[in-house]
């Protein structure tokens, strides 16, 4: 009950010499001083490195912190056959950028696009690991469609190429797999296309997986209660900076699995545990505690390693205190 | 000192020449002191100013080899702030990305000292270059003030305290930098008042540089922010915001991005002419000033050259055409 969990990246460097080893290998390659093979297994020891401080800081559901991803499109897109990844734009309001991904023609998937990356942070993690890829909506707004020219269909082929990752990382054994979809938060008047996008998604669940819907960057304001009658099983929600979500959830009991993004990782400052207490005691009048998992708002990389480290912690020791006080209770 | 028509100038950011990278990444490691990184600050910075001079711009800029990131310099100097750990950007690129950690102040002046030294090394007028309030507080992260608008409208008072001291100090030109203006239009009003504080009661011209934007959603609102002239990257979206001006008058001076900088490739002279004519359909001369997109840092140093040369000359072609068009 109360899970504690995270939503997708990790921080790739740290501030000591040892932690920016990513770093380092990156531009070692760009000099090509060490061999793509090389940096792969840099990046194996990363992955291995991050999954063992989230399990640390008390994290019960991990990601493999997308050690690979060079932003939040371009490492799926980049392996779709059919993309050619170009410029570089701003991430929503961050102070961060993605390469523009172009369809120019027939989309084609690989026979698999993280399957290998959960395998392996499958083997290394002492936990259970969550997948966390970008949605097909997000991933067909913030690209260029100049061969389907037509937003649905670019939409729903995308839906089918990640619909068919889905079944591949349930055989391969995930349990839980995770969809960002920030772009409809901005994009709201999309909702109809955003329906059929994920209707098709939904198409290729299997039983028995668990398919989280993460929704940050904005508020649910004007999808909210429509947006429970979609296909997953979990909704996430930012609930640090968005108020607003709060007021929305307001008192009635929760239809649907809730994963509550209560830790601000867009800012350094530490929740202090009468904030956070104050937070579960609200989410425990929404939802019995086995539909509840808490995390932050988003992935972690937005903050320094340091400060991502203490954040977990922080929110890890506030909600064992708090599960241990309500099971004596 | 009077100005030709279509005055020529720069955003503010040169490359560094690779002893310069080479001595910040040794001080960075404690292995030469901040006197020998100093001297060649200074030498870099001649060496910029004498390149601007010999070019013939008309507005210099110090290049600012003595800078990391925008934001993070003037974070280093202010009360209140600490700097944090590494933040990625974009690909393996990483910044200290600075926390408010108190009520901000300005205790020491941040850019005065490096103002008057590159203004010493020439007569023609150098600018003041500053990072702007909104900007500072949206890239900053902000543990102290209530909420952003709080902390912005502080940092609006020190920037404005640095910004009197400029003027002071003889720049005519001061650039208050606002790139994160155009991300969230909501806040637009937000800048526009924290600009009337930094700007408030200055005699110098007025300046801030917006980039990496969307300006359809902040125009004709970004007209609001009281500075006599807007810089804006033009090349980069190959002129399209040239019909969002048609549509509504740019009731301000325009520094007009020719060159873009993220392209390794300089532009031609006949290119560049191109773009100044097609600007001049929509703007009055009297009204433009001539520059790259942006700062050139991340540009090798020969590219950076290249790209103010072909600016100039550019500029001193479609003065001849201005010229015997008066006739």
């Amino acid at each position: 009950m109360l899970t504690i969990s995270v939503v997708s990246h990790y921080p790739k460097i740290g501030d000591s010499p040892e932690e920016q080893l990513l770093r380092r290998s990156i531009a070692q390659l760009d000099r090509k001083e060490i061999t793509e093979a090389d940096l792969e297994r840099v990046k194996d020891g990363v992955t291995r490195i991050v999954i063992e401080e989230q399990v640390e800081a008390g994290v019960e559901l991990v990601t493999d912190g997308l050690i690979r991803w060079g932003d939040p499109l371009t490492y799926i897109a980049g392996k779709i056959e059919g993309f050619r990844v170009t410029g570089l734009l701003r991430y929503f309001d961050t102070n961060t950028f993605y390469r523009q991904p172009i369809c120019q023609g027939e989309l084609k998937s690989p026979d698999g696009l993280v399957v290998k990356d959960f395998q392996f942070a499958n083997t290394v993690s002492s936990v259970p690991v969550k997948v966390a890829l970008i949605g097909p909506y997000t991933l067909s707004r913030l690209s260029q469609d100049r061969h389907y020219k037509d937003p649905e269909e670019f939409g729903k082929k995308l839906a089918a190429i990640l619909g068919e990752e889905v079944k591949r990382l349930a055989q391969a054994g995930a349990a839980v797999i995770q969809f960002e979809e920030p772009a409809l938060l901005n994009f709201k008047k999309e909702f109809s296309l955003f329906k059929k996008i994920w209707t098709k998604l939904a198409s290729y669940f299997p039983e028995d997986i668990e398919i989280i819907l993460f929704l940050n960057f904005g508020n649910l304001e004007g999808l909210y209660p429509e947006i429970l009658d979609l296909p997953f099983t979990t909704l996430g929600l930012d609930l640090a900076s968005q108020p607003e979500n709060w007021h929305l959830l307001g008192n009635g009991a929760f239809q649907k699995k809730l994963l509550a993004g209560i830790v601000d990782a867009r800012n350094t400052k530490m929740e202090t545990e009468e904030e956070i207490r104050e937070k579960l005691e609200r989410l425990i009048n929404l939802a019995s505690p086995e539909k509840l998992s808490v995390s932050p708002n988003y992935g972690l990389e937005f903050l320094p390693r340091s400060a991502a480290k203490k954040k977990l912690a922080n929110l890890s020791r506030i909600v064992r205190e708090f599960r241990e006080a309500k099971v004596k209770a | 000192m009077t100005l030709p028509i279509l005055p020529t100038t720069s955003v503010g950011s040169f490359p560094k020449p690779d002893y310069l990278k080479k001595a910040r990444a040794q001080a960075h490691r404690g292995d030469i002191k901040d006197k020998k990184l100093r001297e060649l600050e200074e030498r870099a910075t001649r060496e910029w100013i004498r390149f601007q001079e010999e070019i013939g711009i008309d507005i210099l800029v110090d290049g600012e080899m003595y800078r990391g990131d925008m934001v993070t310099y003037f974070a280093e100097t202010l009360k209140g702030f600490e700097i944090s750990g590494l933040v990625r950007s974009y690909g393996n690129r990483y910044y200290r990305k600075p926390i408010v950690v108190d009520e901000v102040k300005r205790l020491k002046p941040t850019t005065i000292e490096w103002f008057e030294f590159a203004q010493s090394l020439t007569k023609k007028p150098v600018k003041g270059m500053l990072t702007g309030p909104y900007t500072i507080m949206d890239w900053s992260f902000n543990e102290h003030y209530k909420d952003r608008r709080e902390l912005t409208l502080a940092l609006a008072e020190v920037i404005h305290e640095e910004a009197a001291e400029l003027e002071k100090a003889g720049a005519e030109y001061i650039q208050i930098d606002e790139p994160a203006v155009s991300v969230r239009p909501e806040e637009l009003p937000l800048a526009v008042e924290a600009m009337g504080i930094v700007t408030r009661g200055l005699k110098a011209k007025t300046l801030t540089h917006i980039c990496y934007g969307d300006f359809e959603k902040i125009y004709p609102g970004m007209l609001e922010i009281p500075v006599d002239q807007i810089d804006l990257e033009l090349s980069n979206s190959n002129f399209g915001l040239l019909q969002l001006f048609k549509k509504y008058p740019f009731t301000k001076e325009i520094g007009l991005g020719v060159v873009d900088v993220h392209s390794h490739v300089t532009e031609s002279k006949e290119e560049v002419v191109d773009r100044i004519e097609k600007a001049l359909e929509v703007f009055r001369p009297e009204q433009v000033y001539v520059d790259p997109d942006c700062g050139l840092k991340t540009r090798e140093v020969q590219e950076a050259k290249d790209k103010l040369r072909v600016v100039v000359e550019a500029v001193k072609e479609v003065r001849k055409g201005l010229v015997s068009a008066r006739r």
